[in-house]
């Protein structure tokens, strides 16, 4: 509602807005070049997981990149956010220096912006549908380098704002899970008044955020910002609380939650299953990552031991497999390598992360796929026996599908091996809760765009109706499923009078 | 090996085995403990059914022909290790496997026999059958790489 054409139209007619849009020509602002992200070097950088790659913006430059956006009448960028962020308002905001009002925009939609100029895929989403990609086929607006730098900037400025609250309702819900879309969904209920308590089965908040995405890419402390935030809204957050085990959803109808968003996500590794894959040394990427992001097994300290290794490599083709393999190589592996069988262009991963992969002098074994581990006298993995792949002609769906190549098998060292190909999702709530439709994929079936169960009261959203899939689209479901749980819970409660 | 000693009797050997693998995923369904997979093996069930019915079709007349293209074999169920069937809890990529497993054994076996022929028909009948596998075998395997090795 709030993001109808005619809010946008009227917003783009704010006087400020107008006055902006007739400072500076249009020519003017497309000779303007796009911002590069400042970087930290790639030889000091991976001397620790806790240094971030991307440093960010000066005001300055953000403000230069601000006035490249044209304003569009028609913002198709927006078309592209799965939150439906009011790209063109937040970007006038800095263009006229008012960050902290540009900070609150992104807020209006969003629950973790700091996180989403960090992760989001932004080249395939907002970015894509930008007005100098789509008509003029130029670098877009650096949406994503803005939308981080406006989150950071309130950050650091202390100042932070909080988001405007409806009067309490009393009515109890439930979210199972403090990922991405869990957080999302708890943030826009608790702005419609909603009493939200999130259920998180690890000691920490924030699910992937926290345990899958490294430092370097995402710090934990910009995660506990705005996990920190969502806690002024009112939201409560329990840790160590596995529903489905600790207490069953029938419990916590018991305590008084009248509905439940499933967030639970995808944490249920995936393994290829070919001969040696149990030997020591071979684990999955969210082991792997987990064992450093979460429990800090890269520090010393550390109670939590990680397998470090001279030749390492990583199975996969994803962010996953990028984030596990730039680890290793902060872990002091001599050889960090990709063992892919699609060629890269096919890889799933962002270019960036490949990009800065590659900066940090990790190998790409592109159309290598592995078929055996070999393991020596103590089970420990030794080498990975590989096949060269092809890709074979077009089939009915266009797609190319690699063909090994006979008689090209060899062998690598390896150490160790991290398996990133794929997550299912986590199977505790599809199998525990009564009724719920599951599809043959683990994941919970759902209504379309409503995100509603089988089971009315239980929404749910995220890898877990996706089956692995980005943050901004774990959080736009989370926003959906807010959206509809609201509907249905004023329906049942709130329009009558109704002892709650 | 098998004898056979006309097409009818090819056929036949054909027809039963598909009906065989109609059972062993009916069977298989049935002690799934998880509704989605029960519905799964139903599904493939009733494709191994379809494939029997074709070639009753064949075998009461329908005319058929061995297709010069080549089916595309992405030798994914070659490197897998096998399933344990006496599971209950059996997960889709395991199904999956399964059935990309059978498909390559029933593949190998009318090949096996095309080769061993000793007339045209016969021959030309086996060739078909190993096709029509090569084929179920291709269904499962572009479903495995397009949704198990999502970042593979």
């Amino acid at each position: 509602m709030e993001r109808s054409e005619e809010y946008i139209k009227n917003e783009r007619k704010q006087e400020w807005r107008v006055e902006l849009q007739k400072k500076t020509k249009a020519k003017d602002r497309m000779a303007i070049e796009r911002v590069e992200m400042h970087e930290m070097a790639p030889e000091e950088r991976i001397k620790s997981q806790r240094v971030e790659v991307n440093i960010g913006l000066s005001k300055e430059e953000a403000m230069l990149e601000a006035t490249r956006c044209m304003d569009c009448v028609n913002p198709t960028c927006m078309e592209g956010c799965p939150v439906s962020i009011n790209i063109p308002k937040f970007i006038k905001n800095i263009e006229r220096g008012d960050i902290l009002g540009a900070a609150a925009v992104l807020k209006e939609t969003s629950a973790l912006p700091a996180v989403c100029g960090r992760v989001c895929p932004q080249e395939a989403q907002c970015e894509a549908r930008c007005f100098y990609v789509e008509k003029l086929n130029l670098k877009s607006v650096a949406i994503g380098h803005l939308e981080r730098f406006a989150a950071d900037f309130e950050r650091e400025s202390g100042v932070i704002s909080v988001p405007e609250l409806a009067e309490p309702n009393g009515v109890k819900v439930a979210v199972i899970g403090s990922g991405p879309s869990g957080l999302s969904f708890a943030g826009d209920m608790a702005k419609s008044g909603y009493d939200v308590t999130v259920f998180e089965a690890l000691h920490e908040i924030g699910g992937v955020l926290k345990y899958g995405i490294p430092e370097f890419r995402l710090p934990n402390a910009v995660v506990d910002v705005e996990i920190e935030n969502l806690r002024k809204m009112g939201v409560k957050f329990i840790t160590n609380y596995i529903v489905g085990q600790t207490a069953s959803l029938d419990d916590l109808k018991k305590e008084g939650f009248k509905a439940f968003y499933v967030g639970s996500g995808a944490g249920l590794p995936r393994f290829m299953n070919i001969p040696g894959e149990n030997s020591n040394g071979i684990m999955s990427s969210n082991e792997y990552l987990t064992r450093v992001n979460l429990m800090g097994a890269d520090s010393e300290e550390s109670d939590t031991p990680i397998l470090r290794g001279k030749n390492v490599v990583v199975v996969g083709g994803g962010n996953t497999a990028m984030d596990s393999v730039r680890t290793a190589k902060r872990l002091g592996a001599e050889r960090a390598m990709i063992v892919y069988r699609r060629s890269e262009e096919e890889m799933p991963a962002r270019l960036e992360e490949v990009h800065h992969a590659k900066q940090e002098g990790i190998e790409f074994l592109t159309l290598t796929n592995p078929i055996e581990y070999i393991a020596d006298d103590n089970h420990r993995v030794s080498q990975i026996k590989v096949q060269k792949m092809e890709l074979g002609e077009p089939d009915a769906s266009g797609r190319r599908r690699p063909i090994p190549m006979e008689g090209s098998e060899y062998t690598i060292d390896a150490t160790v091996v991290v398996v990133a190909v794929g997550v299912s999702p986590n199977p505790l709530i599809p199998n525990s809760v009564e009724g719920l439709e599951v599809s043959k994929w683990g994941t919970i079936e759902v209504v379309k765009d409503k995100m509603q169960s089988s089971i009315p009261e239980v929404f749910a959203g995220g890898d877990i109706v996706r089956g692995g899939a980005t943050v901004i689209l774990a959080m736009g479901d989370g926003r959906k499923a807010a959206a509809n749980m609201d509907v249905y819970l004023k329906e049942k409660y709130l329009s009558k009078k109704v002892e709650l | 090996m098998k004898e056979f000693n006309s097409l009818e009797d090819i056929l036949d050997f054909a027809i039963n085995e598909e009906q065989l693998a109609a059972d062993f995923y009916t069977e298989l369904a049935g002690k799934m403990k998880h509704q989605e997979m029960k519905n799964t093996f139903e599904q493939y069930a009733l494709e191994e059914l379809g494939h029997r019915a074709k070639l009753e079709a064949i075998k009461n007349g329908k005319k058929y022909k061995v297709s010069e293209a080549k089916i595309a074999d992405l030798k994914i169920a070659d490197y897998l290790l096998d399933v344990d069937v006496d599971k209950t809890n059996i997960t889709y990529q395991e199904a999956l496997i399964l059935a990309m497993k059978k498909e390559k054994i029933a593949f190998r076996l009318y090949n096996d026999l095309a080769s061993a022929a000793i007339d045209e028909p016969s021959k030309k009948l086996f060739l078909m059958l190993a096709q029509e596998e090569a084929k179920h075998k291709l269904r499962f395997e572009v479903e495995y790489d397009s949704n198990i090795l999502t970042e593979n």
